[in-house]
């Protein structure tokens, strides 16, 4: 069909990895998992991102924002592991539900 | 005609690869799919044209956040019975496959009923990357540094050790 090109696909494939993304987020208590649901959210975006610069042909000030996407991933995910591990040496697991449980 | 080739097999695999990383049980087979998917997503990035961010996509993603996440995962160790309660059961993820299948499908009808098409792609600016980089998003710059450093404080802080444990 001649509305179906690559950006096209592309947008779509986004979607369905933004739908993944928030299933896996709310189908699980384990905080691992759910780290992996917002980074599979994040890839999507950065999906978005850069077609919509490859879009406009401004892929420059696209790239910028995706880098500044990927560093802000990669905090997301150390403070997350951080906590991760301190849950899993005060109540030995990771079950999401033990936060509610801290005390301040 | 040959990138197109590319993008979509690599679209392919991405989508393969995210989905994979949902469903399965194993935490560090997550961790190595979600590797490959970035991967995967830094060849489109390439392909599109965002070269820097695709090899920050790589590096980052694909080796940094794979590294965390395994010794995340060595470090909060549990058993397997009690990672499946954590779990929604093995039918429930299996419904997602299908929840994907549905919107696809309804994503295409809408497209086609709608006629709906993306606008066609522009002639690139002038600017580069690292004028927009470096002169027109410094402040960006001086947000990850700011935000790097709180990550870095947080993490001393979550994993000090407590009065009681001294």
């Amino acid at each position: 069909m001649q509305i179906f090109n690559f950006e096209t696909v592309m947008l779509f494939v986004g979607i369905l990895m933004i739908t993944a993304g928030f299933y896996c987020m709310i189908r699980t208590y384990h905080m691992l998992k759910i780290i992996i649901g917002i980074e599979v959210s994040i890839k999507a975006a950065t999906l978005f991102f850069t077609l919509a610069g490859y879009l406009n042909g401004h892929i420059g000030l696209a790239q910028a924002f995706v880098i500044t996407a990927i560093v802000l991933e990669v905090i997301v995910v150390v403070v997350f592991g951080g906590v991760t591990i301190r849950l899993y040496q005060k109540y030995g697991n990771v079950d999401i539900r033990n936060l509610t449980r801290l005390k301040g | 005609m040959f990138m197109d080739i590319i993008i979509y097999i690599s679209l392919a695999f991405l989508l393969f690869f995210c989905l994979m990383a949902v469903m399965s049980h194993s935490m560090l087979r997550s961790a190595i799919y979600l590797a490959l998917a970035s991967a995967t997503l830094s060849v489109i990035l390439y392909m599109l044209g965002a070269v820097w961010a695709a090899v920050i996509e790589v590096s980052a993603c694909s080796g940094l956040v794979t590294v965390i996440f395994i010794s995340s995962i060595s470090l909060s160790k549990m058993g397997k019975e009690d990672v499946q309660k954590l779990f929604a059961t093995k039918k429930q993820m299996g419904l997602l496959p299908v929840l994907l299948v549905f919107v696809g499908i309804a994503l295409v009808i809408l497209a086609v009923s709608h006629g709906f098409t993306l606008p066609s792609v522009a002639q690139e600016a002038a600017d580069t990357f690292r004028t927009v980089f470096w002169d027109t998003r410094q402040l960006d710059i001086l947000g990850q540094i700011a935000a790097v450093l709180v990550g870095g404080i947080a993490v001393s802080v979550l994993l000090r050790k407590d009065e009681s444990e001294k």
